[in-house]
C-alpha cells in the first residue's frame, strides 16, 4: 500500500511539474473561456431574450445567470474529461521515454503500476476540476447567486463522477498509445473534438437531428446535461417563482440541453446519472481486462 | 561461485538471430566485461536477463535461481544503469530515489537509511532537493548509479555507463564501483565501448553476431590475439634494422613488434648493446577486439 501511495505521489508530481502536460490539459477550457469572453456569452444572452413571448421581458439578472451557468457547466464538462486525458498521458510518456522498461526491471507487480496511473490521474484531475468548480461558483456569485446548497453539492458530485468517467475513458484509450506522436495526435483530437460532441461549445439541441440521435449514445452528452441541470436549477426555479410561463422555461431547458430526448423520450436526470456511472464501471472493467490480457500475453 | 550462468541462450527477431547458443558464466564479485559492436546481441542478452524479453531457447540461472521460475526474485538481485538516463527530470533527486526504492518495497526508515548510505558513497547529499533536469551530466550519472543501487543489488549491470562522460566523472564512478566491489562483493556486468575499462575486467567475453567470438581474462586475450611491442629509445635506425624485426619509427623512439614477451626477452638478450633504454608493452584490448571481430568498436569493419 505504501509502495502504491509513493507511486501515485510520483505520477501526480510528474503531472503538476511537467509544464507541457499541465498547460496542455487547460487548452480546451481556455478555448471555451475565450469563446465566451469574446462573443458566445452575448450570443446566448441575446438568444434567451429573443425567444421570450411577446409582452414579457427577461430580467437581466436571469439572462446573466443563465449564460453564466451555461459557461460554467460547459467548462466543467470539458475539463473533467480533457484534464484526465492529459494527466494520464504520463502512462504513455513513460512508455515512450523508456521509463516503463526501467520500472519493470524491478519486482513491482504490473497491476500496482496500472492502479498507480489510474489513481494519480484521478487525484490530479479532481484537484484541477474542483478548483475550476470553485472559480466557477465565484463567477456565478458575481453574476447573481441563485444556487441552493443542494445544487452546489450536486455539482460537486457531478464533477467527481465525470472525473471518474474521464479517468476511465483515458485509461482505456491511452493503454494503446506508445509514442509521443500518438500522444500529440490523441491530445489534439480530444482537445478539439470533445467540446463539440459533449455539447459544451454548442448545445446539442442546435445540431442536426441525425447527429443528435448519435450523440445520445455517448455518456459525455448526459454528463454535460447533468451539470447544466444543476448549474441552472436555481435560476430556472427563480424564474418559475417569478411566474414566467412554464412553456418558456421548458423551451429554455430544451435549448440549453437540460432536457435531453432519447428517440423522443425525455431522459430523467437519475437515468443520466445511472448511465454515466455504468459507463465508468464498464470502462474501468475494460481497463482491468486489457491489463490482464497483456499480462497473460506476456506469460 | 557462479552468480550468473547462461546456457545455450538463443533469441531471434523474425529473420534476425540476435543471440545464438550463447553460454557464459560470471563469478560472484567479478567485474565481467561483455563486449561487442552495436547489434552484436549484448542488449538482447541483458534484456532477457532482466525479464524484459522472452528467450527462444536456453537457460539462465542468476544467484542460484532459474529465470523461468523465479523472475520476480531475480529482479530484486539486479540493478541496471543504462546508457541514457531514465530519471524523472522534473522531480528532485530525493523524489526519484524514493519512487525507485518504493518499487522494491523500501519505504520509511529503511529508505532513509539507504539514502544516507548512497549519499555518503556517491557524495550527492547537497543535490537531494534539486530537480534532476538541472543537474550536470556527471551529477545525473551519479544519481543513475544511486538509483540502481538503492535496493543493494547483488549484480550491477552497467550498459555503457560512461559513454559521453568527462574523464573526471568516469574516474569518480569507477572509484565508487571499485569500492562497492570490495566492500559489498558486488558483481559488475559491464558493456562498454571504452577498451581501457574492459582491460580492468576480471573476465571478458566478446560477442559478434550473437555468438561468442572470444573469452578469457584480459591477459589471456592479449596473449592469444595480440603481440607485444618494445619501445626502444636512444638508438639509430641502422641499429634497429640490425634486429631484423618489424618496426615503426615514432617521434623520439622506435616501436619493435614481437609475437610475445618471451620473444622480446630473447631479442634483448641477443642484442644487449642496443637495448639500453626501452620498455615492453603488451597489446591493447582494442587490438584484441579488432583481431577477434575484424571490427572497431563503433561499428566500422576493417
Amino acid at each position: 500500500m505504501k509502495t502504491l501511495s509513493i507511486l501515485i505521489k510520483r505520477n501526480t508530481k510528474m503531472f503538476f511539474k511537467d509544464k507541457g502536460m499541465f498547460f496542455t490539459s487547460l487548452i480546451t477550457p481556455a478555448i471555451l473561456l475565450v469563446l465566451y469572453a469574446t462573443f458566445l456569452f452575448n450570443v446566448y444572452k441575446d438568444s434567451f431574450t429573443a425567444n421570450i413571448p411577446a409582452g414579457l421581458t427577461l430580467a437581466d439578472s436571469f439572462a446573466n445567470a443563465l449564460a453564466g451557468g451555461q459557461l460554467v457547466s460547459s467548462l466543467l464538462s470539458v475539463s473533467c474529461v480533457t484534464v484526465p486525458f492529459c494527466a494520464n498521458f504520463l502512462m504513455v510518456q513513460d512508455k515512450a521515454n523508456g521509463s516503463i522498461k526501467d520500472i519493470r526491471i524491478s519486482p513491482i507487480k504490473p497491476s500496482v503500476l496500472s492502479v498507480s496511473y489510474y489513481f494519480a490521474t484521478l487525484i490530479s484531475s479532481l484537484i484541477i476540476c474542483l478548483v475550476a468548480l470553485c472559480l466557477g461558483l465565484i463567477y456565478l456569485g458575481a453574476l447573481g447567486w441563485y444556487l441552493s446548497v443542494a445544487d452546489v453539492l450536486m455539482l460537486v458530485f457531478d464533477v467527481i463522477l465525470l472525473v471518474f468517467f474521464g479517468t476511465a475513458l483515458s485509461s482505456v484509450i491511452n493503454f494503446f498509445l506508445n509514442t509521443q506522436g500518438q500522444i500529440s495526435a490523441v491530445g489534439t483530437v480530444i482537445s478539439a473534438g470533445y467540446g463539440f460532441i459533449c455539447g459544451a461549445y454548442m448545445p446539442i439541441s442546435s445540431f442536426g437531428e441525425g447527429l443528435q440521435k448519435i450523440l445520445m449514445f455517448l455518456p459525455g452528452t448526459y454528463a454535460t446535461s447533468m451539470l447544466r441541470n444543476h448549474a441552472l436549477n436555481g435560476v430556472l426555479g427563480s424564474m418559475e417563482s417569478d411566474n414566467y410561463p412554464l412553456e418558456f422555461i421548458n423551451s429554455l431547458k430544451d435549448t440549453l440541453d437540460c432536457n435531453l430526448y432519447f428517440f423522443g423520450t425525455k431522459v430523467p436526470v437519475y437515468a443520466m446519472l445511472t448511465f454515466l456511472a455504468a459507463s465508468v464501471i464498464a470502462l474501468a472493467g475494460v481497463y482491468i481486462l486489457l491489463n490482464s490480457a497483456k499480462k497473460s500475453a506476456k506469460n | 561461485m557462479n552468480i550468473i550462468e547462461i546456457k545455450n541462450l538463443s533469441k531471434s527477431f523474425e529473420e534476425v538471430k540476435a543471440v545464438q547458443d550463447l553460454s557464459l558464466k560470471v563469478k560472484q564479485g567479478e567485474l565481467f566485461a561483455f563486449l561487442g559492436i552495436n547489434g552484436a546481441g549484448k542488449s538482447t542478452t541483458i534484456n532477457i536477463m532482466c525479464g524484459q524479453l522472452s528467450k527462444d531457447a536456453g537457460k539462465i540461472v542468476i544467484d542460484g535461481m532459474d529465470l523461468d521460475t523465479h523472475s520476480a526474485q531475480i529482479k530484486g538481485c539486479l540493478g541496471v544503469v543504462y546508457q541514457s538516463s531514465v530519471l524523472d527530470m522534473p522531480l528532485s533527486v530525493q523524489d526519484n530515489l524514493q519512487s525507485r526504492a518504493a518499487l522494491y518495497g523500501i519505504v520509511g526508515d529503511s529508505f532513509k537509511e539507504r539514502l544516507n548510505w548512497l549519499c555518503d558513497i556517491l557524495e550527492f547529499k547537497d543535490l537531494l532537493k534539486r530537480p534532476v533536469g538541472k543537474l550536470s551530466g556527471g551529477q545525473r550519472r551519479r544519481i543513475d548509479i544511486a538509483r540502481a543501487l538503492i535496493h543493494k543489488p547483488k549484480i550491477l549491470i552497467l550498459d555503457e555507463p560512461t559513454t559521453g562522460l568527462d574523464p573526471q566523472t568516469r574516474k569518480i564512478l569507477w572509484n565508487v564501483i571499485t569500492t562497492l566491489r570490495k566492500t559489498e562483493n558486488l558483481t559488475v556486468f559491464l558493456t562498454t565501448h571504452y577498451m581501457e575499462e574492459a582491460a580492468e575486467a576480471d573476465y571478458v567475453v566478446i560477442i559478434d553476431s550473437g555468438k561468442i567470438s572470444a573469452n578469457g581474462t584480459p591477459l589471456q586475450l592479449k596473449n592469444s590475439f595480440t603481440g607485444d611491442y618494445i619501445t626502444l629509445y636512444n638508438v639509430t635506425e641502422e641499429a634497429v634494422k640490425q634486429l631484423g624485426t618489424e618496426y615503426e619509427a615514432i617521434r623520439d623512439a622506435y616501436k619493435i613488434f614481437v609475437p610475445n614477451t618471451q620473444a622480446a626477452t630473447e631479442l634483448i638478450i641477443k642484442h644487449p648493446h642496443i637495448f639500453t633504454d626501452y620498455e615492453i608493452t603488451k597489446g591493447k584490448m582494442d587490438d584484441v577486439f579488432l583481431a577477434v571481430t575484424g571490427k572497431q568498436l563503433g561499428g566500422a569493419e576493417k
